[in-house]
């Protein structure tokens, strides 16, 4: 299918990524966004016809109209439903992070996948920030000799909606922010997560808030190194900027401090009675859609796989449970 | 499939080849220089064949990319528009305003199209600041101030150094390296009313320069560039801001990058490096090129125009003419 147009469709989007990667797929030659479709057609016909783009009033529909590729950008918990529902009737899949909110649906989805021949991708954006390239190439050349230990941040504002229904969105804080982390470690060593230490703070930062906002995970990897990730919602609106993702890597010749989004202008404005920062980085989420199309036209596996996917929850999931039970958990028993 | 023809292969052309060599839909026919050697090398590298005249390569290509030192800008442009290609012509587009005009007119004169390569325009965060004012972010831009400061292009390091320190070649530190500051300013404000400047071009230091430029726009804006080439060695700054009547942009080179090294060993000590990347289509050479590659295909309408190119050489010439006389230059009357 080299020189044909893409077809993509959007199952469910609730996720907010999902307006960042139509607007990318719009901008790229070769590709078509046949229509969106949510269950809740009120969103997806905000979204259409704010993209100029068709909306369904079912994902049978949707699917009906004949779709190389869709994309799953639901509420965390339908994530599972639609992607089988799907799976069979594309060629390829890319899924909203986290795959899922329990093991068990991670699995019967990639089973799915396989049985039917549908490439299933997972969304890693950050894998594709120039920093993060950058860093891993840097990493892979030496740089630092031994690698002993890496302290993370990925905070943010609390995001409100159905982020903070542990109902759609099955974990909160901590499943919103480990997996973007832990999937960029897994990728810069070709490592896992073995053990998980955990504590968590719910409606800490907003009392309340019926959900966790604020998470530490203490974790050692395969290869030895040990580290930290703040997952916490600890940006108020006020703050310069949504959030992080933060890498502070030592080892035997140096440190790298890794602030892989960086690329900001200050920003004041009396109109918004605000100093904020804007940023200027290149859009990370062209990367992701730029390599996804790839795979869809050329057949090739996709770069993140569902197990990609799952590793990360996995992690998240440790983590709820040393938080509940006090003590470090094996990842390996999560799965 | 747009051909390509490279003329000077130097230190600037570097980076164009690199970009021209990733670039889709385009073909990077070769390359004519004085030095040969240097065209045989970027051959060498990334394709393409060596043109023993200018007039074969001309023959041969659609666009022109002229990376000489810029006293070889002229018969370039003169040479090319005659020959009717398109031209991207590097900064700053003529050391003598006369000469940069008859290559404006020539260029205007045979409808061909000439783009000088004000690079900045294309860098991310001078662009997210221009957005920013565009956007209304800061009402109407008032103060301008930005910075672009490194160290005197090190004699006997390349060839092109001696180019640098002889000022009737180069114009010093305010043609060569303000000149992308007052594009910028121009872009943000618009057209420049006065300049008065105070630097070290006729101070008599050998491989020092440095100016101080005060601008009034004809908007009623002011307007401050500083330019070095009198930093520590091995430093690059530069810095831009932007004062509205009810906002501000800011940025600093020396903000925090995304990557920042620090390393220890015993035989080279401690060592710190930042880095700020992007992707590849978002390099601002790649960019520059490929929004030029659009405009000749009738895609984009141009970011920048040879008269902006002719005019941020005028006011770099005023600004000179102000160092050298200590008075203000008014651009209405000022001829170069």
């Amino acid at each position: 299918m080299n020189n044909q147009t893409i077809r993509v469709g959007f199952l469910g989007v609730a996720h907010m990524h999902s307006v960042s990667y139509a607007q990318n797929l719009l901008a790229m030659a070769g590709v078509e966004v046949v229509g969106m479709w949510d269950r809740s057609p009120e969103l997806a016909e905000k979204w259409a016809s704010r993209l100029a783009v068709p909306h369904f009033a079912s994902a049978e529909a949707l699917l009906a109209a004949g779709l190389d590729a869709a994309v799953v950008c639901s509420e965390n918990v339908y994530h599972r439903s639609l992607v089988e529902q799907a799976a069979g009737r594309v060629g390829a899949i890319l899924c909203e992070k986290p795959i899922a909110t329990t093991v068990a649906d991670a699995r019967a989805m990639i089973q799915r996948c396989a049985d039917t021949q549908t490439r299933l991708q997972i969304a890693f954006p950050v894998r594709f920030a120039p920093a993060v390239v950058e860093l891993k190439q840097q990493l892979d050349a030496g740089l630092l000799g031994e690698v002993w230990t890496v302290n993370c941040t990925n905070h943010g504002s609390m995001p409100g909606g159905w982020f903070v229904d542990p109902t759609l969105a099955g974990g909160g804080a901590v499943l919103d922010h480990t997996v973007h982390v832990i999937d960029v470690l897994r990728w810069l060593w070709g490592v896992e997560v073995t053990e998980v230490y955990a504590e968590i703070g719910d409606s800490l930062l907003h009392p309340g808030l019926g959900i966790d906002d604020a998470g530490l995970l203490s974790f050692t990897l395969s290869n030895g190194i040990y580290g930290t990730l703040d997952t916490s919602w600890s940006r108020p609106k006020s703050y310069l900027i949504w959030g992080d993702v933060k890498l502070e890597i030592l080892g035997e010749r140096g440190a790298v401090h890794a602030d892989t989004l960086h690329q900001y202008i200050t920003l004041a404005s009396d109109a918004s009675g605000r100093t904020a920062w804007a940023g200027f980085g290149s859009d990370m989420d062209r990367g992701l859609m730029v390599d996804f199309v790839d795979m869809v036209r050329s057949g090739r596996e996709p770069s993140i796989s569902g197990a990609d996917g799952l590793a990360a929850l996995a992690v998240a999931l440790a983590a709820y449970a040393s938080s509940a039970s006090g003590q470090p958990v094996q990842v390996e028993k999560m799965v | 499939m747009l051909r390509i023809g490279v003329i000077g292969t130097g230190a600037i052309a570097g980076v164009h080849l690199s970009a021209w060599h990733q670039m889709p839909g385009v073909e990077l026919v070769g390359y004519y220089d004085l030095a040969k050697e240097a065209a045989e090398r970027a051959a060498q590298r990334y394709g393409g064949r060596v043109f023993g005249t200018l007039d074969a390569l001309l023959a041969a290509v659609d666009l022109v990319d002229i990376c000489t030192p810029g006293t070889a800008h002229k018969a370039n442009v003169l040479a090319a528009a005659a020959a009717g290609r398109a031209i991207i012509c590097e900064k700053p587009l003529a050391r003598h305003l006369a000469d940069a005009v008859e290559m404006v007119e020539c260029c205007e004169r045979r409808g061909v199209p000439l783009f000088p390569a004000q690079v900045v325009r294309f860098f991310p965060m001078y662009k997210r600041v221009k957005q920013a004012i565009d956007a209304g972010s800061l009402g109407k831009p008032v103060v301008y101030r930005s910075a672009r400061c490194g160290s005197f292009p090190r004699p006997g390091r390349d060839f092109s150094a001696p180019y640098y320190a002889d000022f009737n070649q180069s114009g010093g530190v305010v043609l060569d390296v303000a000149v992308h500051d007052i594009d910028f300013a121009r872009w943000c404000c618009g057209d420049v009313e006065r300049v008065f400047a105070r630097g070290l071009t006729f101070s008599g230091r050998p491989f020092q320069d440095h100016a101080l430029i005060t601008l009034r726009f004809v908007s009623g804006a002011i307007g401050h560039i500083e330019a070095s080439w009198s930093h520590p060695r091995t430093t690059f700054t530069t810095r831009v801001e932007v004062a509205g009547e009810h906002g501000l942009a800011e940025w600093d080179s020396q903000d925090r990058p995304p990557l920042l090294v620090e390393l220890y060993d015993e035989a080279q000590g401690y060592r710190r490096s930042g880095s700020n990347p992007t992707a590849a289509v978002d390099e601002p050479y790649y960019a520059e090129l490929a929004h030029f590659v659009e405009v000749v295909e009738g895609r984009a309408a141009p970011l920048v125009t040879a008269r902006d190119g002719l005019e941020a050489v005028r006011v770099a010439l005023a600004a000179i003419e102000s160092m050298r006389s200590g008075k203000p230059v008014a651009m209405q009357e000022f001829g170069g």
